[in-house]
């Protein structure tokens, strides 16, 4: 074998060896694996979702920082994966002045939610709108028994 | 349109309750110099009472909810005893609804106290000559000043990280969404004024 071709041979075998690489430069990678996402749902009394309300989020080992921000969708739902810290993480949720905040305890094994308040049926409210005219009643006739009545404490 | 827990920095939340509490200190040593102080309880009671369920009446305004105030006609129908009144009210309403905050209530209370007391001096200022025109005026500016102060509370409040933009437009959203309220108001003062003149104009407020 000639010395030209041995050379042209040798060029063949580098070009070969090298193509790999350089096809990796413009090849995508992709790799997944399973994690645990906290999904949100943020929604006024009414029942009306928080449509793309702003969402801020604590992490436990800084709670001054924030760790992540987002826009809330359409349903006012939000994901977010937080990092392996375990520790009480703190998410806002917030539009024009209302919002939320809310604590989620995420232990070693699962994260524990706490939501931040449950809602009351209207039977409650009435209730407790019912307690308070009662007591306002109450007020109202004690104020008006003792005028014109001496002051008995003088 | 109460700020709740959890949002406003802490320094503001004890603003408030400084701001609130001179407020409190304030009217209720005017209270304390009227003529007979015991003689509008019974009235400071029953509307503490309705501005308390008042927050329970939600007018859907698309895209959101409404609640009425009714601080111009707390203002109005009281005077100086509104400011009691609506503190005794935002706490209960805080307490037992979930709406505002205990850290929040000063600054709730700097929310609808002064537009209260607005609405009183209007009131008291050129209610006997024009009526209809000043309940209007007290009923829908008491509405109108309040909602500037939330606004002007609220953009004071707001942390560095949140998009100032996006929390803008919404809350002019918010303000286009309370229209309907401003006017709703000033109509609820006009009624209470008329037909109390009709029917017991012993009991017209009149400073």
């Amino acid at each position: 074998m000639s010395l030209r071709c041995r050379s042209a041979l040798l060029l063949c075998l580098a070009l070969v060896v090298s193509a790999p690489q350089m096809a990796l430069a413009h090849a995508a990678i992709m790799e997944a694996e399973v994690a645990q996402a906290i999904r949100l749902h943020a929604f006024y009394e009414t029942g009306e979702p928080m449509s793309q309300a702003q969402v801020i989020i604590y992490a436990p080992d800084d709670p001054a920082q924030v760790w992540g921000q987002g826009i809330a969708d359409m349903d006012g739902r939000y994901e977010f994966i937080p990092d392996a810290i375990a520790g009480r993480w703190s998410v806002q949720v917030r539009q024009a002045g209302h919002g939320v905040m809310a604590h989620l305890e995420i232990g070693a094994n699962a994260p524990v939610i706490t939501v931040s308040s449950t809602p009351d049926t209207w039977a409650q409210r009435a209730l407790m709108v019912a307690l308070v005219a009662w007591g306002a009643l109450g007020t109202a006739l004690y104020a008006r028994s003792r005028k014109g009545k001496p002051d008995a404490s003088a | 349109m109460h700020l709740p827990d959890g949002l406003m920095p802490v320094e503001m939340a004890l603003a408030g309750y400084a701001g609130s509490g001179l407020l409190a200190a304030i009217s209720l040593s005017r209270i304390k110099h009227l003529p007979d102080p015991s003689a509008l309880v019974p009235r400071a009671a029953m509307l503490t009472t309705v501005f308390f369920a008042a927050s329970l009446v939600a007018i859907p305004v698309p895209p959101t909810t409404v609640h009425l105030m009714l601080a111009g006609l707390l203002g109005v129908m009281l005077g100086w005893f509104a400011i009691p009144a609506i503190l005794v009210g935002l706490f209960l309403q805080a307490v037992l609804f979930g709406h505002g905050g205990l850290t929040t209530l000063g600054l709730n209370g700097l929310i609808l106290g002064p537009p209260a007391l607005l609405a009183f001096w209007l009131w008291r200022a050129a209610g006997r000559r024009w009526p209809d025109v000043v309940a209007v005026c007290a009923g829908s500016g008491a509405v109108v000043v309040a909602l500037f102060i939330f606004a002007a509370l609220v953009l004071a409040g707001m942390p560095v990280a949140l998009d100032a933009r996006a929390e803008q437009t919404a809350l002019w959203a918010f303000m286009l969404a309370h229209v309907p309220l401003v006017l709703a108001e000033g109509l609820i003062v006009l009624v209470v004024l008329r037909v109390l003149r009709r029917t017991a104009p012993q009991l017209l407020p009149h400073g």
